[in-house]
């Protein structure tokens, strides 16, 4: 659990400069829904967590996350990997 | 793993500016050469290098595959447009089997998997192909997409595999029909435009001409390949105009949009690239104001820096210059150029070396709306487009077709061998923008000594970040809320003061109930993110205000006029 937790914080840091609104951020924010981001901010961020994790969340994978508890899924199932 | 080149910019075969019958013949041509596409990774560095000799040779083997599998000439062959070697194989591969290629988008963003299938199976619909091909790793989306509208799916890599049995090639006309292009029209009522050869080829050749193509240029590209200025512009003209080009993936500008400055800094030659206003515009504001640009960059080999696909902005356009002056860009490498996938492409381009020009234009011209005389006058700087291209020609309308003089504003009619034949199966919308052999491109200009001014877009479409956003979707989006019918909802753009667009949504609502409205309004501007992906200007209205034409239709021009003059009163919301 701890693990998850802890990746929830690295992602939750990563989003932070991103939320402009100061949107409370929680497993359910919904990136285009709660934090109101266009696509463009979208694609910065998912480079920030690219490098910052070194993986790569393919166009596939993308359209399946729509909030931030999936991102969080998805980015330790890569680094698992 | 030996250490890989990209494809020379300089050839010994003599440069043929387009001049071929049918595209089949423009890559034979051009495969009799050492040029080609190179494909770069996310961070700009090469990863393959696709000589169009190699290029060719596959080509020919996915039209045999084509072939064994039972495509016949004429048949519909619907390719998701992922930038890369296994597309341009298998564009190429229908053109030597006779079938049309029709390229279908990518997803974008977080989240888009309904409305991507959704999108899929409506453009599956309209163009009605035997095939969907797709790289496998969209396997389940584009599946879910084919199996709706019934049409065999396919994963390209699995296709590659088959064998290829050589068999006798259909031979191609240049009257005839080469591809469907489905970037014109609404997501939700699409427009399968089709050009002939002839016509794409004609187009590819103003492209060279009018750019004033050197033995020393190569092409760099990021655009997608299911734009027609991706797709024609920046992957037909270099393949009929033997133009080495490199790419990157779209996606991988939009997270790292700088390493496509990288590309063009370690090009080898001179440099034509083209972007919307969007793409100079987060390139300036990505760039911190620490770096020393010109350590990483070198822009001064980018002979060409096109304009076009959206309004161009010369504000945009001027941070652009002032980011990257350092690093060896000029302001006279960009192009202005002004088209239509209608027209196959290009329509009109600036002669290279003129840059950017402006000129201000009243406000109460442009909008055909009279300022009241109180109120200071307002101007907008309006760009300058270009010269009508090679057999092109530009005609300003009224609304009954008659030519205006120079320096009048009206509608922009042109005509030359580059039109398209005819919209996909849909005579009616055809016979509305194809008059006697001259298309009504939508949009509003002025010319002024030869040169083409742009003011607007009489279409109702609205383009931000590059995307474009149809009126229609976005109504169509709000009808599907409970309590809503079709003539309820204005969707326009509107200017914000930054001088950026956003669309507005005007909604007539029946409650009276001023908390039911604040939910109302909620509720609609999430229906509308989903589809627009940002926010918009949403404006509850009463009942019975929004305008019509005598038709009895909707009028969105209306709308916005009376909305933006006030006349329009939208209901007060507390937040």
């Amino acid at each position: 659990m701890t693990d998850r937790s802890e990746m929830f914080d690295r992602l939750k840091g990563l989003i932070e400069p991103f939320n402009k609104k100061g949107v409370e951020v929680g497993e359910t924010t919904t990136f285009a829904g709660d934090l109101e981001w266009d696509s463009l901010t979208v694609m910065d961020f998912v480079a920030e967590v690219e490098d910052s994790f070194d993986i790569i969340i393919s166009m596939n994978l993308q359209a399946e996350i729509e909030n931030v508890g999936q991102l969080v899924d998805a980015v330790t199932k890569l680094t698992a990997a | 793993m030996s250490e890989r080149a990209s494809t020379p910019t300089q050839d010994s075969l003599p440069r043929r500016f387009s001049d071929f019958a049918t595209l089949g013949e423009a890559l034979d041509y051009a495969a009799q050469g050492q040029r080609g596409l190179n494909f770069h990774d996310m961070r700009g560095k090469l990863a393959r290098a696709y000589p169009y000799s190699e290029m060719r040779e596959d080509a020919l083997n996915m039209a045999y595959r084509l072939i064994s599998h039972g495509v016949r000439k004429d048949d519909r062959i619907a390719l998701v447009a992922e930038t890369g070697p296994d597309f341009a194989a298998l564009f190429f591969g229908c053109v030597y089997a006779g079938a049309w290629p029709v390229p279908l988008p990518l997803p974008t963003s977080f989240g888009g998997k309904e409305s991507y299938v959704d999108q899929l199976s409506v453009q599956l619909k309209s163009c009605d192909p035997k095939i969907l091909f797709f790289p496998a790793e969209l396997a389940e989306m584009a599946n879910d997409a084919a199996r709706a509208c019934n049409v065999e799916g396919i994963d390209w890599e699995s296709f590659s595999d088959r064998i290829a049995s050589k068999s006798d090639l259909p031979s191609a006309e240049t009257d005839e029909i080469c591809y469907l292009q489905y970037s014109s029209g609404s997501t939700r009522f699409p427009h399968g435009v089709a050009v002939t050869h002839n016509a794409l080829l004609n187009n590819l050749s103003a492209h060279s001409h009018g750019m004033e193509v050197t033995e020393n240029d190569r092409c760099v590209s990021w655009l997608p390949w299911y734009h027609d200025m991706g797709l024609v512009g920046c992957f037909l003209s270099p393949v009929a105009n033997q133009v080495s080009t490199d790419y990157m993936k779209t996606e991988d500008f939009a997270r790292r949009p700088l390493a496509w400055l990288d590309v063009i800094s370690a090009a080898d030659g001179t440099v034509i690239s083209y972007s919307p206003t969007f793409g100079y515009d987060i390139c300036a504001r990505r760039v911190s104001s620490q770096t020393h640009v010109s350590d990483r960059f070198n822009l001064a080999k980018w002979r060409l820096a096109g304009n076009g696909a959206d309004m161009i902005r010369p504000d945009v356009m001027q941070a652009f210059v002032d980011a990257f002056g350092d690093a060896g860009f000029k302001a006279s490498s960009f192009l202005p150029s002004y088209g239509l996938a209608e027209t196959t492409l290009a329509v009109s381009i600036m002669p290279p070396g003129e840059g950017i020009q402006v000129e201000l234009v009243e406000e109460t011209e442009l909008t055909g709306h009279p300022g009241a005389p109180d109120r200071p006058i307002r101007y907008r700087a309006i760009v300058n487009c270009g010269r009508a291209v090679k057999d092109m020609t530009i005609e300003i309308r009224d609304e009954n077709r008659k030519p205006l003089a120079d320096k009048t504003i009206g509608k922009v009619w042109c005509t030359g061998p580059s039109l398209m034949k005819e919209y996909f199966r849909d005579q009616e919308s055809t016979d509305a923008c194809l008059v006697d052999g001259w298309l009504d491109t939508g949009d509003m200009g002025y010319l002024s000594n030869g040169y083409i001014y742009i003011v607007g877009r009489a279409k109702d479409m609205i383009i931000i970040n590059g995307k474009n956003h149809w009126p229609q979707d976005i109504e169509w989006a709000v009808e599907q809320l409970p309590g809503f019918k079709a003539g309820d909802i204005a969707a326009f753009s509107v200017t914000t003061p930054g001088g950026e667009e956003t669309p507005a949504v005007l909604v007539q609502c029946r409650t009276t109930d001023e908390a039911e409205r604040a939910k109302l309004r909620e509720q609609i501007r999430d229906k509308v993110r989903s589809v627009t992906g940002m926010n918009c200007v949403i404006e509850l209205v009463p009942p019975r205000t929004l305008p019509r034409t005598s038709s009895g239709k909707m009028s969105r021009a209306k709308a916005r006029n009376l909305y933006l003059s006030g006349e329009i009163q939208p209901y007060a919301i507390a937040a």
